[in-house]
């Protein structure tokens, strides 16, 4: 199939500016990339919002509400996957195609560079195809193993391997396994030469939107009832939690104690309680953290002079992400991360283990947890023979980590391989497309 | 029933309502592996395999719990798309294909159920699912065995030994490509020797010989007797460290200075062991593997893999679930939170 078409002469040269998304079930993160430069990426909200006042906000707008209290979302990326393409098509219009766009592009004059989730659904897959092409009509076109973007970028630098200034830099990663931890899902690749190992990939149905309703209610059974303020919970998620290292000894500490006698860590804190000032969207429009004042909460309860409202978050700090290592303490029958990996590697030939080992890198916005690498590893590291090395880093921003490998994918050979051009979608259909990227890069030899 | 008159012509006008699909019914619902599938009498049905000795009605609770969990909002909200200030794009010609795609209001658990449809449907008529939807007629009606108990698609020996074993294959077969090493040296240096005095060859082959007697016995000391080497011979030779990995076109050899060696290098209490790395088709088969379909990535236990019981925690304040209610087996910790759970309770359930 493929062949037969190289064969050909080629049609008209490809298109200098390449367009890189990761659209994300969260954010879109999205920038150009031409021969000679890669801009930053821009990272947009992809939702449709309202808020109290019925006023909507379409992507990037949001910037403009200042007030979350009660916004709600629509988002049209389910489970990872672009699932309504009404509101997808809305956002991506105004992001990249009207006239007044803030990355205006000409689709007909640029390459699509798209990553998306593994695992997808073929029905999907195909409306994504014919979207890009029969309604955006883009002029290449690329939809790649999004995960497996990040082996294109320096892979080792992130691990900041020692290394003399001769070394050649492997791009893409000769052997890594990556893990993505975002807003639908938590997933595990691993990655040779660029190529996912699809018998190996695994997902855990834990990411970021089931952690932010879980801690909804938490509070809303310990406190008020947050379930209409998603926002404002996810704020708090993000700069509260952690990730417990010693998680008997954290939920030891919060305990209230026994009736008529408070444990002595209940009352000072033990330095894990924090009040959190919730934005009272008059003069303050987002949450602050403050470290727990014995009192403070309770003389505020009393409605005394204070206008704050305030949280005292305890367990709800660590017991929230440490759904991602222990799925089954809230019912999910899935097994956590730790257990993911070996799920994953226990399909692969044990020669790989080592390399795959020594290479884990962490990436989407649930790694931007304190304490989340070192958990991993520990997690890893009970689990795997005593002689293997364990390396697990994150990359420096682990939310674009997946963009800038897409980045360094669009100005390597490799995306010659995998683009389409339009006409080709023209003269071999959509099924045609979707077997294609579905075979991925294929191995040469 | 004379339907009152009503005639029904058939027609040939399809409607593609959002919110449901024909779902052939398969009995372990492949897609609620990850919460508690059946409502009712899921205590019964679930004896073995149940998380927690959960009774049928925390079973539903988890379940529902679960489904909250997983929304997108509280509230069904249906945002509208907004109007557009300076409509520039203006087209309002669209394909079939994209008008089919924007106005679909169908959510992925709808895509899901259409697609399990579909395979299932490949199943037991590929020839109707073909023509049913040609573009998904993805070249795998029959989707490969789920990998969680079952070795790769395309199993190597390496993954099946255990560690172990795997070492001291490495091991005897290092060995043996050092004994097949020096034995054609020996021959060599007999060719050379066998033309000068017969004598002096014959002396110098037990001084050889001797040497690599050595070498056979601690060969023989290194590779534990009780461990049978499940490697082929044949495989020795590729397995030498300095070809390693075996000259793969994949994965390239090694190819920097080795580290400088160490005194303890040969003690073979200190001796790393790499095991045996894939051939070039085994990783040429891993990555051109085709991908799993959605419910098959999905991690979940087997059989026996929990080897923990579920952390169980307190309803009310989350410290360790410590007694339990005796009306509705809720968890909580101590007497307080008993009490601030029973004033719900019985609200919910009556004394």
């Amino acid at each position: 199939m493929a062949g037969g078409r190289k064969s050909k002469p080629a049609g008209p040269a490809p298109p200098s500016r390449t367009l890189v998304l990761d659209n994300g079930a969260s954010t879109i993160k999205a920038g150009f990339v031409t021969d000679t430069a890669t801009d930053a990426p821009r990272v947009v909200p992809n939702c449709i919002a309202r808020d109290r006042h019925r006023k909507t906000f379409v992507g990037s707008e949001l910037e403009k509400c200042k007030d979350f209290g009660e916004i709600a979302f629509r988002r049209p990326v389910e489970k990872g996957f672009i699932v309504n393409w009404e509101a997808q098509k809305e956002i991506w219009d105004r992001e990249f195609f009207d006239d007044k766009a803030p990355q205006r592009c000409d689709p007909s004059e640029t390459r699509l560079v798209l990553a998306e989730q593994s695992n997808s659904l073929p029905a999907l897959q195909l409306h994504c195809d014919q979207m890009v092409f029969e309604e955006f009509g883009f002029a290449s076109y690329c939809r790649g193993n999004g995960p497996a973007f990040n082996a294109y970028n320096d892979v080792q630098a992130i691990f900041q391997t020692p290394r003399t200034p001769d070394t050649t830099i492997d791009i893409p990663a000769e052997v890594m396994l990556l893990i993505d931890s975002g807003y639908s899902h938590t997933t595990v690749t691993p990655i040779v030469q660029g190529r996912p190992l699809h018998p190996a990939i695994r997902r855990l149905d834990v990411g970021g939107k089931l952690m932010t309703n879980y801690l909804t209610r938490l509070l809303s059974v310990r406190h008020f009832d947050m379930r209409n303020d998603p926002y404002i919970v996810n704020e708090m998620k993000e700069t509260a939690c952690y990730i417990s290292l010693d998680f008997k000894g954290d939920l030891e500490k919060t305990w209230k104690g026994t009736r008529g006698q408070r444990s002595q860590d209940y009352l000072t804190g033990a330095g894990i309680a924090k009040d959190y000032v919730l934005p009272d969207s008059h003069t303050r429009f987002h949450g602050v953290i403050r470290d727990y004042e014995p009192g403070v909460s309770a003389k505020a309860r009393k409605g005394a002079v204070s206008t704050e409202d305030i949280l005292t978050l305890r367990n709800e700090r660590f017991v929230v992400p440490e759904l991602l290592f222990n799925p089954s303490d809230i019912g999910i029958r899935q097994p956590g991360l730790g257990d993911l990996v070996m799920q994953s590697l226990s399909v692969l030939p044990v020669g790989l283990w080592p390399g795959l080992l020594a290479n884990i890198v962490v990436v989407g916005g649930n790694s931007l947890f304190e304490n989340f690498i070192q958990r991993l590893q520990t997690e890893i590291l009970e689990r795997v023979p005593d002689s293997c090395i364990v390396r697990v880093a994150r990359p420096e921003d682990p939310v674009t980590s997946t963009w800038l490998g897409a980045a360094s994918f669009a100005k390597h050979q490799h995306v010659e391989k995998l683009a389409v051009t339009k006409q080709e979608y023209e003269e071999n259909g959509a099924g045609w497309i979707v077997r294609k990227f579905s075979a991925g890069l294929g191995v040469e030899s | 029933m004379n339907n009152f008159g009503v005639v029904e012509l058939a027609s040939a006008k399809t409607t593609h309502a959002p919110g449901w699909a024909y779902v052939p019914d398969t009995r372990p619902a492949p897609g609620s592996a990850a919460l508690p599938s059946n409502r009712k009498r899921a205590a019964r049905n679930h004896a073995g395999l149940s998380l927690s000795d959960a009774s049928a009605r925390q079973d539903a609770k988890i379940r529902k719990d679960l489904e909250v969990l997983d929304r997108d909002t509280h509230k069904d909200a249906n945002i509208a798309i907004p109007p557009r200030t300076g409509g520039s794009r203006a087209q309002n010609k669209h394909t079939t294909n994209v008008r089919k795609i924007l106005q679909s209001q169908k959510t992925f658990a709808n895509h899901l159920d259409d697609y399990q449809a579909l395979v299932a449907l490949a199943e037991t008529n590929p020839a109707a699912a073909a023509a049913l939807n040609p573009a998904n007629a993805q070249p795998k009606p029959a989707p490969p065995p789920t990998a969680r108990n079952s070795p790769a698609p395309q199993p190597t020996p390496s993954t099946t030994t255990s560690k172990r074993s795997a070492a001291a294959a490495k091991r005897a077969a290092a060995a043996a490509a050092k004994e097949e090493k020096e034995r054609k040296e020996r021959e060599a240096r007999e060719a050379e020797e066998a033309a000068e005095a017969a004598a002096a060859a014959e002396a110098e082959r037990k001084s050889t010989a001797a040497p690599d007697d050595n070498n056979n016995n601690s060969s023989d000391n290194n590779c534990p007797p009780t461990a049978p080497p499940d490697v082929e011979m044949a495989d020795a030779s590729s397995l030498l460290p300095q070809a390693y990995p075996a000259d793969g076109t994949i994965l390239a050899a090694y190819a920097k200075p080795p580290p400088a060696p160490h005194a303890g290098d040969a003690d073979p209490l200190l001796v790393s062991h790499v095991p045996a790395f894939p051939t070039d088709d085994e990783l040429h088969a891993l990555m051109t593997a085709p991908p799993l379909s959605y419910l098959e990535a999905r991690a979940r236990w087997g059989d026996d893999e929990q080897r923990y019981p579920a952390r169980a925690f307190c309803e009310v304040c989350g410290h360790w679930g410590k007694v339990r209610c005796v009306k509705c087996g809720a968890r909580a910790c101590a007497l307080d939170c008993l009490e601030a759970h029973r004033e719900e309770c019985v609200t919910r359930y009556g004394l």
